[in-house]
């Protein structure tokens, strides 16, 4: 009888938990996930998405926010169960996996349907000839340098090409005070330091890791940038480390003056002023080699935004996705967040922003965009596999030649998945 | 015990009183069919498809998931350094852990200090895994605090780059997984230690045993059947270490710390081949159940 | 002679506290470095040489976490979580050790080894079905979908502990219970339980350390901020290109401190248990 009774507590217990489960959610509700709104300023995004809701009654926004790293595995695991949020966020690395996967929606019917002017996105991310991704606002990657760091080395001018930069990194390297001229972040946790501080070199002199949109290392544009990355490590003009370094560190070795350059998000300049006021430091393009005229290739790294295929309320979202790409609320939201707009015709403000935003605009305007990590197939697979061969070069085990051959062949064996 | 029971058609007594047991096992049971069993049963599935999840339509493909598991090195290095470093980390474990035990039990001790000593010893149990790889991150950073200590000791003559050396990362790993791990040992041997009885410490005494004898002949004996549940657990428990290596290394430099979860891991969320994957950590639930085996055939034998 | 003898007698007591103390900067220092570096600015904690104490004191780490309704809320998640998670284990968990204590019965060896088989499944493995599971249940991203979860990963051990201690107590106990008639769940409950506390503390605070501490399945299977723990509040402060290094440091000391409490009310108890569960395991 008492253990009947128990019974009885026990599937008590087990209507209420199901009661409880049956909570909805008002189906006018639009979730937006990203990682953004914890890298703005504090309530930013949130009050641009109170400004949409007061344009559009009848549409709510749920900001569904964590840190990059948590939001990439909450995507991948809602794409696998079918729970992903109605607006994503988007990184260019993951787009052609999630829409190989079915998981983001293609935005070229939506397009239509709202008869959009395509010609106003600065850059349409897609796959298989289908829109999947815009570019919200873009951050570009200039060398960052410690002016004061430089001028008591006695480097007087920003460097422009790789034998600048290589001596300039060499002048201001002191092992006895742990200053070093470069830091490099290789951590295989996340191996963005591939497309970043190695393969920007690349792109910046006018080269390319791929042709015709298959992979094509072995091209003496990979190889010269990789020599070039051994011969600073050789010089041990590298911060010790690099292998479990991350872009966390880089920034941290930076601002605290133990590094003299850096290859870094603009999204960090009020970062690097708030710790370390006292910095003085400058902004260039990224070298390129000896001779080279053309434009530079500027590495960046997007906020881009993508629609769920599963969302139930598409309409609703692609206004939202419309909403933040116009040309007024698009300039607004790269003003609050240090980027460039994904809408050719904004106009940000940046007038508030760091003076030097100013001369990075210019900077941007000079050279072009590039970063051919966007849109391929598992591209964190494959800078992972390239950063391993990039580490077994450091360590001495491999030539650049042999890395680009390895990788060559990895990366071949992704693409034909 | 209920062997001579009669079999009458209704519900007896007896019935009901063999039936007692099941209902109290059933709440346990329930839910361990349901998140246990259940999606073991999915992984399993997975392991045997192309493309589970991702594609519309998997399909089977028997072994061969295992099969190109089997033929890659990365597999066998993660194989071989998940085992190096669950060894390492059981036995060091055990070690610091007895060691703590002893000292904290001897009569030596005055009391208040044994109290709270035995606390800030089992402090670095309660961190969570994140924040104990960001502490040992920067502690062991070519310029962090061990470095300038040791070097000013004169014990190494150079920044030594403990994470981002292929030499010493795993070893640096295991270091930081033991120094997590330990309380439970230390715990729980101290728990045994003040279960032995005084009486045979103070027999051996008359017999005239020193105190390595009494340590070899009477506590180990004593506490062989918690070390053996515990490191037995441990060993399970280590296998399946994630967020501590993942945070640390992400399983580098060079592979030279991916064990069988980063491994599992980086082919779902980095590779998206969920079935890749499931086959993986299928033969991760293969190392760890036999250490089951030897575990069950322990408590048998008790 | 009487020096020598003494000398012998001296050397044991201060190797042991040389042990004590070497021990104490083992466990000691990283948690230290960790308090010490929440008092500090995040470039401070970077400055070369590394130095313990911090230049500037502040508290502006704490501050902001206690300023912040978001990240109090991570704390009550916590809490919440974690103590739901506690009282369903040791209830369930007294529940299961009743019967492979007390009755033998057919699939006793069966569950028994079914039980310890669990631990064996990689939490890793079950990320992706679960997920499926917790969405089919429509409690994603809820206290359920975490409480749930956790449960399978605490109460294995916690039916081990729990048993073992049931088994250290005379079989007569509850016996004369049910000679007077009385049924076995009285017995269980007015016999066994009160005399259990020690096993149940030793159970309940392993199983609290574990809940508090996961990371993996809490980052997972809630998305909104209002569901969030403790560790994946840490982890928030991960940001994409820069770390919130003296709030992490904080929230982790912030986190530690209730535990902390908790170990040194119930550490007599706690190891009592613990003694009992695993001679008799």
């Amino acid at each position: 009888m008492s253990l009947k009774r128990s019974l009885t507590y026990l599937s008590a217990v087990a209507t209420v938990l199901a009661l409880c489960t049956g909570a909805a959610i008002a189906d006018t509700t639009l979730e937006f996930a990203q990682w953004w709104e914890p890298e703005m300023p504090a309530g930013a995004l949130r009050g641009i998405m109170n400004d949409f809701e007061a344009a559009n009654p009848g549409i709510k926004v749920k900001l569904i926010s964590g840190p990059y790293s948590a939001t990439h595995d909450q995507i991948v695991a809602g794409a696998a169960s079918g729970t992903l949020s109605d607006v994503v966020g988007l990184d260019g690395a993951w787009v052609n996996g999630l829409a190989k996967q079915g998981a983001i929606a293609p935005l070229d019917p939506l397009m239509d349907a709202a008869k959009y002017d395509r010609s106003q996105i600065a850059d349409i991310i897609k796959v298989d000839g289908k829109s999947y991704m815009f570019p919200l606002a873009s951050f570009v990657y200039p060398v960052f340098i410690n002016l004061d760091l430089a001028k008591a080395a006695g480097v007087d001018r920003l460097p422009s090409t790789r034998n600048e930069f290589a001596d300039a990194a060499k002048k201001m390297t002191h092992p006895d005070k742990n200053q070093y001229g470069w830091v490099l972040p290789l951590s295989l946790q996340t191996p963005n330091g591939i497309q970043n501080d190695v393969m920007s070199w690349v792109w910046a002199s006018g080269g390319s890791m791929l042709k015709d949109g298959k992979p094509d290392l072995e091209n003496p544009g990979v190889v010269g940038a990789l020599e070039f990355v051994k011969s600073l490590n050789d010089a041990g003009v590298i911060s010790p480390g690099i292998d479990a370094t991350k872009e966390q560190d880089k920034v941290e070795q930076f601002v605290n003056g133990r590094v003299g350059m850096m290859i870094d998000s603009l999204a960090h300049i009020n970062l690097i002023r708030k710790r370390n006021p006292n910095l003085h430091f400058g902004i260039s393009a990224l070298p390129a080699v000896e001779g080279y005229a053309g434009k530079r290739g500027l590495p960046y790294a997007s906020w881009g935004i993508g629609i769920s295929a599963n969302s139930k309320h598409k309409e609703e979202a692609w206004k939202l996705v419309a909403y933040l790409m116009s040309p007024e609320v698009n300039g607004k939201l790269v003003s609050l967040a240090n980027a460039f707009p994904g809408n050719v015709n904004a106009k940000p403000d940046f007038s508030k922003s760091d003076p030097l935003f100013a001369e990075a605009f210019k900077i941007f305007q000079a050279g072009k965009l590039a970063n051919e990590f966007v849109g391929l197939p598992v591209a964190e697979q494959l800078m992972r596999e390239m950063d391993v061969e990039v580490q077994k070069m450091l360590a001495g085990q491999e030539t650049p030649q042999q890395v680009v051959a390895n990788t060559q062949k990895e990366w071949l064996a992704d693409f034909a998945k | 015990m209920q062997a001579t029971l009669s079999r009458r058609a209704f519900v007896s007594y007896a019935t009901r009183r063999k039936l007692v047991p099941y209902a109290y096992v059933a709440p346990a049971m329930a839910l361990f069919a349901l998140l246990m069993l259940y999606p073991m049963i999915a992984v399993f599935r997975y392991s045997l498809m192309d493309g589970a999840i991702i594609k519309r339509n998997p399909t089977f493909v028997g072994f061969a998931n295992y099969v190109a598991n089997f033929e890659n090195p990365v597999f066998w290095q993660a194989v071989g350094q998940t085992l190096y470093f669950t060894s390492l980390s059981v036995i060091f474990h055990l070690a610091i852990g007895m060691g703590f035990a002893l000292l904290l039990n001897s009569p030596l001790v005055n009391p208040t200090l044994r109290s709270l000593l035995r606390t800030l010893y089992v402090l670095p149990w309660l961190f969570t895994a994140v924040i104990i790889a960001i502490i040992w991150r920067l502690l062991l950073d070519p310029e962090g605090v061990i470095n300038a200590i040791l070097m000013a000791l004169h014990v190494v003559g150079h920044k030594v780059e403990w994470f981002s050396s292929t030499t010493t990362a795993l070893d640096a790993l295991t270091f930081v997984n033991v120094w997590a791990g330990y309380p439970l040992y230390m715990v729980s041997l101290l728990a045994g230690l003040q279960g032995v009885p005084k009486e045979l410490y103070e027999a051996a005494g008359i017999d005239g045993a020193n105190a390595i004898e009494k340590f070899r002949f009477i506590t180990v004996p004593q506490l062989t059947p918690i070390i053996i549940s515990i490191a037995l657990l441990d060993f399970i428990w280590t296998m399946q270490v994630f967020p501590l290596v993942w945070t640390i290394t992400g399983g580098g430099p060079i592979y030279s710390t991916e064990v069988m979860s980063t491994y599992t891991y980086k082919q779902a969320f980095a590779d998206y081949d969920f079935s890749m994957a499931s086959s993986s950590a299928i033969c991760i639930l293969l190392m760890s159940l036999s250490a089951t085996y030897f575990y069950v055939k322990h408590q048998k034998a008790q | 002679m009487t020096k020598r003898s003494r000398l012998k007698s001296l050397a044991p007591t201060a190797l042991t506290y040389l042990g004590l103390a070497v021990g104490l900067v083992y466990a000691g220092f990283p948690i230290l470095w960790m308090l010490f570096a929440s008092l500090k600015s995040n470039t401070e904690i970077f400055e070369l040489p590394p130095r313990l104490l911090p230049r500037h004191f502040t508290l502006e780490a704490y501050f902001t976490i206690f300023a912040d309704p978001i990240k109090v809320r991570f704390f009550v998640n916590s809490y919440l979580v974690s103590g739901v998670v506690t009282l369903l284990t040791v209830l369930i968990a007294i529940l299961s050790a009743y019967a492979f204590s007390r009755y033998s019965f057919r699939f006793k060896a069966l569950l028994n080894v079914f039980v310890i088989s669990t631990q064996t499944v990689p939490p890793i493995t079950l990320l992706i079905p679960y997920f499926g599971m917790v969405v089919a249940f429509r409690i994603f991203d809820t206290y359920y979908a975490l409480i749930l979860t956790y449960m399978v990963f605490t109460l294995p051990y916690a039916i081990l502990l729990m048993t073992g201690y049931l088994n250290t107590l005379p079989k007569e106990l509850d016996e004369a219970v049910l000679v007077d008639g009385g049924s076995s769940w009285t017995a269980l409950w007015r016999v066994l339980v009160p005399i259990s506390i020690p096993g149940i503390v030793a159970t309940a605070v392993y199983t609290f350390l574990l809940a508090w501490n996961e990371f993996l399945f809490a980052l997972t299977l809630t998305k909104s901020m209002e569901m969030r723990t403790v560790p994946i509040g840490i982890e928030l402060l991960m940001g994409q290109h820069a770390y919130e290094w003296n709030q992490m440091m904080a929230m982790s000391v912030l986190g530690s401190l209730p535990l902390l409490v908790l170990f040194l009310l119930a550490q007599r108890y706690f190891l009592a248990g613990m003694t009992a569960g695993s001679v008799k395991a």
